[in-house]
């Protein structure tokens, strides 16, 4: 398994006399055994930045280096990639055996190699007692594992790449796949990069998380940190189910004020903020923000206008003038829409950015 | 009145996807009909929109056959996973589209007016002169809905619509497709329990051909009325054991495992037979004890998924594997860790195991009949 670094890469395509920037500047590590995932929306660049590092695309400038060893004008070929994609590349010709002995058989190796290493393989993957079944007798999600399987079959494997391995699996059951990449993961310390769109995806497998958007890697943690603390607006709202609200505020005397809507800020906390003036842009969790139905003291009112129903809980869309924030509220408060419900957000939760970047 | 489906049957080959189903989809209500990937739903759509004829039964709009009205010939919308949208036409060009070709005439002036009002709906006023080509996937998806919006039409269908939308958008749109439909009758086809959760006022459950229930989310949520229902509606699924009946003199419990039994002298009028189904929902365990009357038993933890604000515990128990959500921050178990878990009593939902139908909901009888 080797350790993976980007250097400065920058990608544009060019097409019709158009240039797009598909990555302006990307520097990264991925340490060797670790899981990791890069998140972004759609056109964000990840996929690009894949391709950069399986070799399928070189990059306008900057350098891929695998243990140090420059490997940017490098064939995939030569890069001992293992790729896993949307769609499970599986032979239905062969049987389970027959397409994890394939890339062994290919280069060589004895009888005995071969049975040792796809029992082991296989074992990993829970396909032991599959190995005589067709591919087209498998789940899709064993399918995957299959094509994950023929990947790590070569033990001279650098890193597994995935490109949303999940597209094709049935929401339900997407989890029987995560445990089985995590726990492949940990058990072979196989470095894994994972592409998504999908924030859960991501933050159930990686230990390390890298968030992209437009060609750009935002931010770089542990699932905790940027959840706990999202260094940009963008991160926060990305992150989380619904994401962070975002809004703009003044600090005017003890609160902090938004057409009307008023929270009151204690002393130590307005004192460690108005040295950087009076506007922000605040982040806050819909778990974060309380509601009521009776008046409280300090809290201020925001009307219900949906509500959306998620079975244990609700999620209120509450607005005051063109400012619209998210909620999350135990099944049990009765409201309808059209209420007006008393709000409070949780102090010590409320992030604030100034000039995009997380000043507390 | 709405959309009336009586005893449609189809079939494509010897495969019977829709089997003498019949369903009415209230006027004005947002419907989704919920089941998982290859169910027949898209079938069920079409029929309904009239792109395909079932081989027997009826299709009624407000009380007025129209199984043999082609679909152009009605006043429907369809919005489908893949974006559709004319390629060569601006957003605005596709979304006037239905205008231009209605038999109405209207003003130019009229036009303009109604997609812009529209667009402003759904969010699209700054794309309205890119093509196609040149939108982000939400983009395409909103403009094939203000498409659909603006005729105006009574019905409008959309088969899994977010299907192949980011995670983000899908969520941002849940929110907004409920306000936008208000006043149109919706039929939304659907795998995700919480796209009929969040959005729908009404659902219809396709099993094997038929709808298995139907009514306002509400009712089907809490009162699950077959033991398939009560597995797939919930994200994630339903915990589904099965119990054996125990009698210790006028006493009696449901035995889901050696350690794991359930204390149901005050049902047991209601059950005659030896053997249930018990559901449980992953966010009705819990890894403390927060209520009275909880009954704990230990499990093995299998791996454990925390996203920011809740924790999805898989654990196994006995050979069965279980589902916990958890609402507060947990600290990370590890694989193999043995944990205590606690079950609210009042909270499970027993199915008599040969018909699978709900016997008791939450510590309440179902009337029988």
């Amino acid at each position: 398994m080797a350790t993976i670094e980007l250097v400065d890469i920058k990608h544009t395509y060019v097409k019709a006399r158009t240039e797009t920037h598909a990555l302006r500047g990307i520097n990264l590590t991925f340490k060797d055994g670790c899981p990791s995932a890069l998140l972004g929306p759609s056109g964000c660049g990840k996929t690009t930045l894949l391709n950069i590092l399986s070799g399928l695309l070189k990059p306008t400038s900057g350098r891929v280096l695998f243990n140090g060893k420059d490997v940017t004008d490098l064939e995939t070929e030569q890069r001992n990639i293992a790729q896993v994609f949307q769609f499970p590349v599986v032979y239905d010709s062969m049987d389970v055996y027959g397409n994890f002995a394939f890339p062994l058989k290919n280069r060589g190796a004895s009888h005995s190699e071969v049975e040792k290493r796809v029992r082991e393989v296989a074992d990993l993957l829970d396909l032991s007692n599959e190995l005589r079944a067709s591919p087209r007798s498998l789940g899709a999600g064993q399918r995957q594992l299959l094509a994950l399987g023929r990947c790590l079959v070569r033990k001279d494997t650098a890193v597994v790449l995935l490109d949303e391995p999940m597209t094709q699996i049935d929401v339900h059951q997407r989890w029987y796949l995560r445990r089985e990449l995590s726990k492949v993961q940990s058990s072979l310390n196989v470095t894994m990069i994972y592409v998504t769109h999908d924030q859960y995806e991501a933050l159930t497998f990686a230990e390390r998380v890298m968030v992209m958007k437009d060609g750009l890697v935002i931010q770089e943690g542990t699932p905790e940190e940027l959840y706990q603390n999202p260094q940009t607006p963008f991160v926060g709202y990305f992150i989380g189910t619904p994401g962070m609200n975002v809004l703009e505020c003044e600090l005017e005397g003890d609160f902090l004020v938004f057409r009307g809507f008023k929270k009151y800020l204690s002393p130590g906390l307005r004192k460690r903020i108005q040295s950087r003036g009076t506007r922000f842009t605040i982040g806050i969790r819909p778990e974060f923000i309380h509601c009521e139905l009776k008046k409280q003291e300090n809290w201020s009112p925001l009307e219900v206008s949906i509500i959306e129903d998620r079975g244990e809980f609700n999620i209120l869309t509450l607005t005051v003038k063109d400012i619209s924030l998210k909620s999350q509220v135990p099944g049990t408060l009765k409201v309808t829409e059209g209420d007006q419900v008393w709000v409070n957000f949780l102090e010590e939760k409320i992030k604030f950015y100034k000039n995009d970047q997380l000043i507390n | 009145m709405g959309i009336t489906v009586e005893n449609i049957k189809k079939s494509y080959g010897r495969n019977v996807v829709l089997d003498e189903l019949s369903l009415d989809v209230p006027s004005e209500s947002f419907t989704s009909i919920l089941a998982p990937t290859g169910s027949g739903k898209t079938t069920l759509l079409r029929i309904m929109a009239g792109i395909e004829k079932p081989d027997i039964g009826r299709v009624l709009y407000n009380g007025v056959d129209v199984t043999s009205v082609p679909v152009q010939k009605r006043k429907v919308s369809m919005v489908y996973q893949e974006f559709i949208n004319y390629p060569s036409m601006t957003a605005y060009e596709n979304i006037a589209s239905p205008l231009r070709v209605s038999r109405e005439h209207l003003a130019e002036k009229e036009i303009d007016r109604r997609v812009r009002e529209i667009a402003g709906l759904l969010k699209i006023s700054d794309v309205l002169g890119h093509l196609p080509e040149e939108l982000s996937g939400g983009e395409k998806q909103r403009t094939a809905i203000a498409r659909a919006l603006i005729k105006g039409s009574e019905f409008i269908f959309l088969d899994e619509p977010l299907a192949n939308l980011d995670y983000k958008l899908r969520e941002e749109l849940r929110g907004e497709l409920k306000t936008v439909f208000k006043g149109t009758t919706i039929i939304y086809a659907t795998p995700e329990p919480i796209d009929a959760l969040s959005m729908s006022t009404h659902v219809g459950f396709l099993l094997d051909g038929k709808i298995a229930q139907f009514g306002k989310v509400h009712e089907v949520y809490s009162r699950p009325m077959n033991a398939e229902v009560g597995r797939y509606f919930n994200e994630p699924l339903t915990n589904m054991l099965e119990g054996k009946l125990v009698r210790r003199g006028e006493s009696a419990s449901l035995r889901l495992s050696e350690e794991l039994e359930i204390k149901v002298d005050p049902f047991l009028k209601y059950m005659k037979e030896n053997e249930y189904i018990v559901g449980i929902r992953p966010q009705d365990l819990s890894t403390v004890q927060d209520r009275v009357h909880m009954v704990p038993f230990e499990a093995t933890v299998d791996f454990t998924e925390i996203v920011g604000s809740f924790t999805t515990l898989h654990l196994v128990h006995r050979d069965k594997n279980l589902g916990i959500v958890i609402y507060q921050p947990e600290k990370s178990h590890r694989r193999g860790d043995t944990i205590k878990v606690y079950l609210d009593p009042q909270s499970i939902y027993i199915y008599d195991k040969k018909s699978k139908k709900l016997i008791i909901a939450r510590g309440e009888p179902i009337a029988a009949g």
